[in-house]
């Protein structure tokens, strides 16, 4: 698999793990909400942003290997199981938020919508994974949308402008190919958009 | 986390829709300087006397309200009535920055 620029491997790893903190505690919020009200949207939260933490972590561990050991990160095993790991995770992770959009919209039953997303999980290829999670995004980012045009929460704006944050930066991770610089912009982008979350999360807590 | 009697309820919609009422009748208490007699409740939680009664009596046997007053009847949020409905306007802020309603 074609990589990012050599320099940026170590860049790279230490933003995901901040990303993979940040996506925990968003996962950790949402758990502590299912516990109290057993709403099953907020079940689907939580394994959703565990597994975007956990391809998060995977990712940034199998990049910091090729940072510490200092080898080109497209010629290692480790980076590509890391790489197929995350992509995996990712899909699966944010298949499940638009299937909670779904369940929540009440417009499909739970076994249709699960047997939709079965297709999305067998690709391997960057360009077609990258492809099925902007599709998946934009459509978690159009529903946060609308939900910020519903009530127009400071929230609300902040989750809308993450998962638009996420979108884009999975365009450049798509695009990066044309030109390297775009991997180490595709990550600060990443990283930018759980900043949002995180930022949205501390809003939340720190109400009375 | 909401207190709840043993044997805990299994999360169905019938469970949901309890807590919900729940959550409805703290509010409307919280809403009334935590101090709401039992009519105000009543309008306020849309409910039938019956229903309300019942709700009331299970809602003091997990200790989230009390009955306060000696002359009429008078409910107020317990301690732990307040840190649950602390607890849920987090979790409900937070669901609802995704767009997901409890």
């Amino acid at each position: 698999m074609v990589s990012g620029p050599s320099w940026f491997f170590g860049f790279g790893a230490f933003m995901e793990f901040i990303a993979f903190a940040i996506a925990i505690a968003i996962a950790n919020q949402a758990l502590k909400g299912y516990r109290l009200s057993k709403e099953k949207t907020l079940l689907y939260l939580n394994l959703s942003f565990v597994l975007i933490g956990a391809g998060l972590l995977v990712d940034g561990l199998a990049s910091l290997i090729v940072f510490v050991t200092g080898a080109h990160r497209g010629f290692l095993y480790p980076f590509a199981v890391g790489y197929t790991i995350y992509f995996f995770a990712q899909v699966i992770a944010y298949g499940l938020l638009v299937y909670a959009y779904v369940y929540q919209a009440r417009e499909i039953g739970a076994g249709p919508a699960l047997i939709a997303a079965v297709p999305f999980l067998f690709f391997a290829r960057n360009a077609v994974t990258e492809l099925i999670l902007i599709f998946l995004l934009v459509y978690i980012a159009t529903q946060t949308g609308n939900n910020y045009s519903l009530n127009k929460g400071t929230n609300a704006l902040l989750v809308f402008g993450a998962f638009v944050t996420l979108s884009i930066a999975h365009v450049f991770f798509l695009i990066f190919t044309v030109d390297r610089i775009f991997y180490p912009l595709a990550h600060l982008t990443q990283l930018l958009g759980f900043l949002l979350l995180l930022w949205m999360l501390l809003r939340v807590n720190r109400q009375k | 986390m909401m207190p709840t009697k043993q044997p805990e309820p299994r999360p169905t919609a019938k469970y949901r829709s309890q807590f919900r009422i729940y959550v409805d009748i703290m509010s409307v208490i919280q809403r009334e300087s935590n101090e709401a007699k039992p009519t105000r409740i009543l309008y306020g939680a849309n409910l039938s006397h019956d229903r309300l009664v019942k709700y009331l009596e299970e809602l003091k046997t997990l200790g989230v309200i009390q009955e306060i007053g000696t002359d009429e009847k008078v409910y107020s949020l317990t301690q732990k009535g307040i840190e649950f409905m602390n607890n849920f306007k987090r979790v409900e802020s937070f669901a609802s920055a995704f767009g997901f309603k409890i």
